[in-house]
């Protein structure tokens, strides 16, 4: 039976050695420490989804796409990709997989035009001989580059090399692609250009697409699932929605109220279900105003607080609900973990 | 007018500091110095063209001629596999569905068509201009310059394995190039070399690829030049095989460490 997992890893394990030198080693000596990029991991993304991978700095985001794609083998255990094995079957796991690296500029050929570049790496993925022209031809407008076919490499923008470097990992039509931080050092017109046809493509073909990213905004908006990895290990996998609930303890409601008394501030305190109460200094409060955040149990005890407002004759000007953020997800799980 | 000059002193000194750190590289810089100046010196002897005349009955001019025609088809298998080592393009040509043979003759058959390039303006300013006389045995040409470059090929595997996973100056190739330049019979015979310093020329592949090309494009037939091709290819068939292995085991150890973009 052939799995519902596009990419699947089973105690997959990485850890790098490196030699340090500091004051407990002195001038001449050096330590060797381990450090564990991927520790244990065991991760299932099904076919068709677009999977988001959150991490600080170092989390190992790039260890596992490196592992993932057969660079990197592991220590221990193994990944599967589209079923093969990454260790056993790697001429298979190749040629299902379109890795786009973090600096993925770098394997271009500066002197040969965007085509030509693309007929290389056409060749080397083994894209068939009578197919190739018309498939480079396709990747190049998909990515909205046909115009600029012809020119040279070297006059790129930073934009359309990263866009050369996705009609690249797309050359093949592999059925999972990895993309490891495919806008870093992107304007904002070319990241919006590349989430959307990332997400474009996710629809439209049914790839699975691993997405690497530093900006969680990134991944909230076009995710289906998000990991969040810290010291080689998943902290968080579920949607973006989930995680935020992950995190909300409690409610936390801003009101801007007019005329109110320290005394009935005091008494809405008691009110039950209210945990606290503390003043804002929002910009643009009238001086009979004030602006309150008030942290509840639960959302049901709302009605409770506008009941006592219309009791204390308190003219309620503004009311706003605090939802968490994914970056409060992060934030919060990645402390926690 | 002085903060200029500090201004000079401190870009000096600031190459200075980066070079020292350079250690092997200037190694490598002393090395070929000294050997430059000594095969110079061995090339403009008289025991040179009085033993080129007796060797290979062929005049000082044909001698050198074929010697740096050819020498441009080793210098490039010599650096082939490091060129092809670029960190990046390695990386990018790794992941994707290439076997690792295919990458390397891949990425050097350019480089051995310009270089037959080279070979034939050489061999036709040497004809047509010098009046140099050549009867050019194909097969054997052939047989000779598939056997040097191989050689030469695993040499660079070795350098470029030692590359990859040092990350710093390749000593094997600087090497090879010293050798040929003094051992390799190149630009002189050996033969005028002291005793103990010809001995390391009898142990190099450069020396019977110049010895077998020398002879082949100068009418010589296969068999007469049997025993020094024998010698040449046991050595291709041990150099070969121990290149691929020594540079298979580097790549796979600068994968295993997560070194290999690492330059």
């Amino acid at each position: 039976m052939q799995s519902e997992n596009a990419i699947e890893t089973i105690n997959l394990t990485k850890t790098f050695k490196s030699k340090i030198q500091n004051s407990e080693t002195g001038f001449f000596k050096r330590k060797t420490v381990s450090i564990n990029a991927i520790d244990n991991l065991n991760l299932e993304i099904k076919k068709g989804e677009l999977f988001g991978l959150l991490g600080p700095n170092g989390a190992g985001k790039t260890t596992l796409v490196k592992m993932l794609c057969t660079l990197l083998p592991p220590d221990h255990g193994t990944a599967l990709i589209n079923g093969y094995d990454i260790m056993k079957e790697q001429m298979k796991v190749k040629r299902s997989l379109g890795t786009l690296f973090s600096v993925g500029e770098r394997g271009f050929f500066w002197r040969l035009n965007g085509y030509r570049n693309l007929e290389f790496f056409a060749a080397i993925y083994n894209v068939p001989r009578q197919k190739r022209q018309e498939r480079i031809m396709e990747v190049l407008k998909l990515v909205g580059l046909e115009n600029s076919a012809f020119d040279l490499y070297q006059k790129y923008s930073g934009g359309m090399k990263r866009k050369l470097s996705l009609a690249r990992t797309l050359l093949p039509d592999p059925p999972v692609i990895l993309l490891d931080e495919p806008t870093t050092g992107l304007d904002v017109i070319s990241s919006r250009n590349i989430r959307d046809f990332v997400q474009h493509t996710v629809r439209e073909t049914g790839k699975t697409v691993l997405y690497t990213t530093h900006y969680i905004e990134e991944a909230a908006q076009i995710c289906t699932k998000i990991g969040i990895l810290k010291q080689g290990k998943i902290i968080a996998c579920d949607t973006p929605n989930a995680l935020k609930e992950k995190i909300k303890k409690e409610e936390l409601i801003y009101l801007i109220v007019e005329q109110i008394t320290q005394t009935q501030i005091e008494k809405m305190h008691s009110l039950q279900g209210i945990i606290n109460i503390t003043e804002t200094t929002e910009a643009g409060l009238m001086p009979n105003q004030k602006g309150l955040c008030v942290e509840l149990k639960s959302v049901d005890q709302l009605p409770s607080i506008f009941d006592f407002l219309f009791e204390q004759k308190i003219k309620l000007v503004n009311f706003k609900r605090e939802e968490p953020t994914l970056e409060d997800a992060f934030i919060e799980l990645t402390k926690r973990a | 007018m002085w903060e200029e000059l500090e201004k000079i002193y401190y870009f000096m000194k600031r190459d200075m500091i980066s070079f020292s750190t350079y250690k092997t590289n200037i190694a490598i810089l002393v090395f070929t110095a000294v050997f430059g100046a000594l095969s110079f010196a061995y090339l403009g002897s008289n025991a040179s063209m009085q033993s080129v005349l007796q060797l290979y009955n062929m005049s000082f001019t044909t001698y050198i001629l074929i010697g740096l025609a050819f020498s441009s088809y080793l210098t490039q298998s010599l650096t082939l596999v490091q060129k092809t080592i670029n960190p990046w393009a390695l990386e990018e040509v790794l992941v994707s569905p290439t076997a690792l043979t295919t990458f390397i003759i891949g990425s050097s058959i350019w480089s051995f068509i310009w270089s037959t390039g080279v070979v034939v303006v050489y061999l036709a300013i040497g004809v047509f201009i010098f009046g140099v006389s050549l009867s050019i045995n194909i097969l054997g040409t052939i047989i000779v310059v598939a056997l040097g470059i191989s050689a030469f090929i695993g040499f660079s595997m070795i350098g470029a394995g030692i590359l990859i996973v040092t990350k710093q100056g390749d000593p094997v190739t600087a090497l090879i190039t010293i050798a040929t330049s003094l051992f390799g019979n190149v630009l002189f015979p050996p033969q005028v070399l002291p005793p103990v310093l010809q001995a390391i020329s009898y142990v190099l592949p450069q020396y019977y690829f110049f010895y077998c090309i020398r002879l082949m494009l100068t009418g010589w037939t296969i068999p007469m030049i049997l025993p020094n091709l024998e010698i040449l290819a046991l050595m291709c068939a041990i150099i070969v095989p121990l290149g691929y292995a020594i540079y298979a085991l580097c790549l796979k150890t600068a994968r295993k460490n997560g070194t290999l973009s690492w330059f």
